[in-house]
């Protein structure tokens, strides 16, 4: 039981990380590629392993299971995606400082930049084009709209421990993976956070998750998951600072090796980026978690 | 010109842009006291050679929602209703001085008004109502967009010669292949594009599957009183029930779930049949029905 | 070898890299004292060769039409001004930068004692001229980028591309021009465009694309002009609070039409005349060439100017047009007559008289208005020979009428209706000439007959514009 939930949080990490990936440039493959081909395997397993997951779930609770589902994927993803991604202030202070830090030298410069136009076209595409310019009415109607699909999730969850009682199921995963982030990062421009830090048992609620299903007791992996460190929340500690500087010190390497592959033109993207997946360590994946959208 | 004189570089017209803003806050405060006017309109496409199954679905939804309210509504077909609505979106009302377009809106507007359908559920059945409302426009109102727009028969077929319909060539094919762009880019950033029509019917199964199953055996979605939910599912299944596709697989689907066909069946017969003659919601209903006969 | 330069007779009206100079020079004549300077002056003369000098891409067919009366001339004087007729036509074919004429006796085997030859030193234009510019308007910024191709084919055909990229909106308009050989007037043009405008006035955003195809002609002393269009338009609200009529006519229109102007200008300047007349005839027919826009619309505009005493100007002018919609379709905002505004009827904000909803002016569908001006220099005339004639005062009465008719009614209700509620204003401003192009007016104006609904412009009004009441 206890297992497949796991699995779950696991797994939707992956899968919401995969959504961020999904829309960058190929060139964010040369990262993680090894892990794409990797998590749509997985997705594939996910379906699967959802119902494992959902094994004890009654039909109905099946159901709502879908129907929350769609409720944040509607009303809350978009609005995540805004607040990561196109408030300018998130997105310089925070989104991008965090991307320049992780991706290797030559790609951090114009890949949080890509990504960034591509979450914008994506939110014109979904909003219709004249949504940047009334940032009163954005502000009042889509934020509006993700507030209430928060409290909504309070009042479903009330003072039960997950959402169907006292197991976790997929709906839990999902949640989690998209509050955690929200929940932890440090945004200087943190309306929805705000709401979401008002919203008591659901702060809880992925609390609870983080110290249950991401305590990372090996003490290797500086459990990014519990302890979601951002770009600043890095600094603060000594330990992953260190870290930080050894990563750097490999990525800078690798970049300059990348950058030989690329102007000699004999290895491809994607054989590049097998490289730098297989040697970051596990905290690469897990703090991405907490970024994704 | 004369505003450069006055040395303002801002818009033309600034300070009778914000009047009318100041204008139209009094006048919506103003209007949410007023009752609600016997003259209420709701434009949609050109009924019978325009308009699409999602709007349609729309649509219907609205008419089914205001006729639980029991609120007056004519309906007013347009060839420009998209382009008149100020989201871009069908349905839109026209209620006193103000527009209000697509379900979420209207049903705020209406609350507003003093008339609500879901007072009478505690917090966690809202949320559940809101969940379902989410899902049956993320999986129900994606795939009918799917159908129309993706499926190269379906487009070829119906599509585009109803919606190109009001207008001359070759604007009308231009302004299909401008919609059917614009839908299929949107469907790429939701990661719809690369599923196959039959992914898109299991989907479409999944989600009746689920709405079945929430309604079990009970008349409406919450117990005995309707909601804005069962306003729009009765919206989506009733139009993909009775509206002649190139192949049945859509309205298929939702017949597999007897408790769905027969609560469309109890809406229709409630809501839209034996209402006033004119009852122009229960002419879209019928005109609907027949083209499932035909 | 006696050689005659005839460079120019008069300054040329049309700019040019060496025209400055041209000025002073102009009837220069050097004549090189020799006896057989006498002969050639009182004797006829036969032009015998006409060379080019630097001709490339253009054809040698259409050089001749215009040089053609140059063989005609007879003695020198008939030379030098046939000559001059002829660089005047070549420069207007807009191929060349520069036309200079040698006259020069004939020399060679086959040369008589009184033969000519005239060489026209010719430079054309580059290929491809490009300009670009930078505007900016009333909220929004723009970059022009132009291009031209001129003397395409060799045969004053020119091709322009404009592109304009603004911070809302973009714009292009392509043009091809062919004028028929010999016959400059006569010429065809083909454009196809895409223009965004905004009107505020309506709370109107109008997107229009379209192709058209042009013909002008000159007949005795008219130019006319025939044009089909065919234009898709789309419509929408500037605004969210924009009036549900004007909500009303949100979409896509296509329209294709037939037109015919006729324009008889005896005016010796465009913007600030002094003696002459103008009239313009216009009439449009749309529907019957496809489409889903059919109307009828009709409209004129006519303009008198009198000479008086101390360089003052009267000039009376009168406009009116009416639309007649064909078939059960009402007629569309984007077509319907607009009026006001501080070069139509003065006193009135822009385009803010007649039919309105919600403070958004819907148009009319028949008009008229006219305008009696009185223009002095400026008291004292400081400036004068040169700055100060870009100015005049003027003193004004305008009056006109804007509304919708019911075509049930008959001539005679149209009538009665024009003449009631007729807007009219009076006042006195100044008016600057800019360029040969546009004007500037600073008025102060006193709107009278005015009706609920109208917006005014009390007091003193600003506005720039082309065509003017």
């Amino acid at each position: 039981m206890l297992l497949s939930a796991l699995q779950a949080g696991w797994l939707s990490s992956l899968l919401s990380r995969t959504g961020s990936t999904a829309w960058s440039l190929p060139a964010l493959k040369t990262r993680d590629k090894g892990t794409i081909s990797k998590t749509q395997q997985i997705i594939t397993h996910l379906r699967k392993q959802k119902y494992n997951a959902d094994y004890d779930l009654s039909a109905t609770q099946g159901a709502d299971t879908l129907a929350f589902v769609s409720l944040l994927e509607e009303k809350l993803l978009p609005v995540l995606i805004h607040t990561f991604w196109v408030d300018a202030k998130n997105y310089v202070e925070h989104t991008r400082k965090w991307y320049a830090e992780t991706v290797p030298f030559p790609l951090n410069f114009f890949l949080p930049n890509c990504m960034h136009k591509r979450h914008v076209e994506r939110l014109q595409l979904l909003w219709g084009d004249g949504y940047m310019e009334d940032e009163e009415k954005l502000e009042k109607e889509l934020y509006r709209d993700a507030r209430e699909c928060l409290t909504l999730l309070s009042q479903r969850l009330g003072s039960q421990k997950f959402f169907f009682g006292d197991s976790p199921a997929s709906l839990d995963a999902l949640v989690f993976s998209r509050l955690a982030p929200l929940l932890k990062a440090k945004l200087p421009n943190g309306k929805l956070q705000q709401h979401l830090k008002s919203l008591q048992n659901l702060c809880n609620y992925c609390t609870s998750i983080l110290s249950l299903y991401f305590p990372w007791d090996g003490g290797d992996p500086p459990a990014g998951a519990p302890r979601p460190v951002g770009a600043e929340g890095g600094e603060a500690e000594e330990e992953p600072h260190k870290r930080r500087n050894q990563l750097l010190s490999v990525v800078v390497g690798l970049a300059a090796m990348l950058a030989y592959a690329f102007l000699s033109g004999i290895v491809s993207i994607q054989r590049g980026s097998a490289g730098p997946a297989a040697r970051q360590p596990i905290a690469m994946e897990e703090e991405e978690e907490e970024e994704e959208e | 010109m004369e505003v450069r004189m006055k040395g303002r570089p801002g818009e033309p017209g600034l300070a009778r842009q914000q009047l009318c803003v100041c204008g139209e806050q009094l006048s919506a405060q103003a209007s949410a006291a007023e009752p609600w006017p016997e003259n209420a309109e709701l434009y949609q496409q050109l009924k019978e050679e325009q308009i699409l199954l999602s709007d349609n679905a729309s649509s219907l939804a609205v008419q089914a929602f205001l006729q639980m309210c029991n609120l007056p509504i004519r309906v007013v077909c347009r060839a420009n209703a998209e382009y008149m609505s100020p989201s871009g979106k069908v349905p839109f009302i026209h209620v006193g001085n103000q527009v209000v377009s697509e379900l979420g809106p209207i049903v705020q507007f209406v609350k507003a008004k003093g008339h609500s359908l879901s007072d009478g559920l505690d917090e966690v059945q809202k949320a559940e109502m809101k969940a379902y409302m989410e899902l049956v426009n993320n999986m129900l109102l994606t795939a009918e967009l799917y159908l129309q727009w993706c499926d190269d028969v379906t487009v070829e077929e119906i599509t585009h010669p109803r919606y190109g319909s009001p207008y001359p060539w070759p604007l009308n094919r231009i302004l299909s292949y401008q919609k059917q762009w614009e839908v299929r880019r949107k469907m790429k950033a939701i990661g719809w594009a690369g599923k196959t029509l039959d992914q898109v019917l299991e989907d479409v199964d999944q989600c009746c599957q689920a709405l079945s199953q929430r309604l079990g055996t009970q008349p409406y979605f919450f117990n005995k009183h309707p909601t804005e939910l069962d306003a729009l599912v009765f919206g989506h299944l009733f139009t993909i029930l009775t509206t002649q596709l190139i192949t049945d697989a859509l309205s298929e689907k939702v017949k597999n779930y007897s408790n769905l066909t027969a609560f469309c069946r109890r809406i229709e017969q409630q809501y839209f049949e034996g209402q006033d003659k004119d009852g122009s919601a229960a002419v879209a209903a019928r005109s609907a029905k027949r083209s499932l006969l035909r | 070898m006696g050689t005659v330069h005839a460079r120019s007779l008069e300054p040329l009206p049309m700019g040019g890299p060496d025209f400055g100079a041209l000025g002073e020079e102009a009837e220069l004549v050097e004549v090189e004292p020799e006896a057989k300077q006498e002969i050639l002056e009182n004797k006829d003369v036969v032009v015998q060769h006409v060379h080019f000098d630097g001709l490339g891409r253009t054809k040698d067919d259409i050089i001749m039409y215009e040089v053609a009366d140059v063989f005609k001339a007879k003695n020198l004087i008939d030379v030098m001004r046939k000559s001059h007729e002829a660089r005047e036509k070549l420069l207007h074919l807009g191929i060349f930068r520069q036309v200079e004429v040698l006259i020069d006796t004939c020399q060679g085997d086959d040369a008589l004692p009184n033969g000519l030859d005239v060489i026209f030193e010719v430079t054309e234009l580059r290929r491809l001229t490009g300009s670009y510019n930078t505007m900016v308007g009333n909220n929004e910024g723009s970059m022009v980028l132009g291009l031209k191709f001129p003397n395409l084919f060799g045969r004053a055909e020119k091709v322009t591309f404009q592109f304009s990229y603004g911070t809302k909106e973009t714009s292009y308009g392509l043009s091809f021009f062919k004028p028929q050989p010999g016959n400059f007037e006569r010429n065809f043009s083909a454009n196809l465009y895409k223009v965004t405008g905004q009107f505020p006035w309506s709370s109107l955003r109008e997107t229009d694309r379209g192709i058209s195809t042009e013909l002008n002609f000159p007949v005795w002393k008219t130019n006319h002009t025939l044009k089909w269009e065919g234009v898709w338009r789309e419509l929408g609200c500037l605004a969210r609070t924009a009036s549900f009529s004007v909500r009303e006519e949100s979409g896509h229109s296509l329209k294709s039409s037939l037109s015919h102007a006729m324009v008889i200008d005896s005016r010796n300047s465009s913007i600030l005349p002094r003696r002459g007349a103008l009239l313009k005839i216009n009439q449009e027919l749309a529907g019957y060439t496809g489409g889903d826009v059919s109307f009828l619309k009709e409209d004129f505009e006519f303009q008198l100017n009198k000479q008086l005493i101390w360089d003052s100007v009267f000039s009376a002018s009168l406009w009116g047009g009416m639309l007649v919609p064909i078939g059960d379709k009402p007629s569309s905002i984007a077509d319907r007559f607009y009026l006001g505004g501080p070069t139509s009827v003065r006193g009135f904000s822009m385009y803010s008289i007649g039919p309105q909803s919600e403070g958004d002016y819907l148009g009319g569908e028949a008009y008229w208005a006219g305008g009696l001006h009185l223009y002095t220099p400026l008291p004292f005339r400081p400036g004068r020979g040169g700055f100060g004639d870009l100015f005049r005062t003027h003193f004004f009465l305008n009056a006109g009428n804007l509304c919708n008719l019911d075509y049930g009614e008959g001539p005679r209700a149209h009538l009665q209706r024009l003449a009631e509620y007729i807007r009219w204003s009076y006042g006195a401003g100044i008016v600057l000439r800019l360029g040969n192009i546009a004007r500037l007016e600073l008025n102060y104006c006193f709107p009278m007959g005015v009706q609920s609904g109208d917006r005014i412009c009390d007091g003193v009004q600003f506005g720039a514009g082309i065509r003017f009441l």
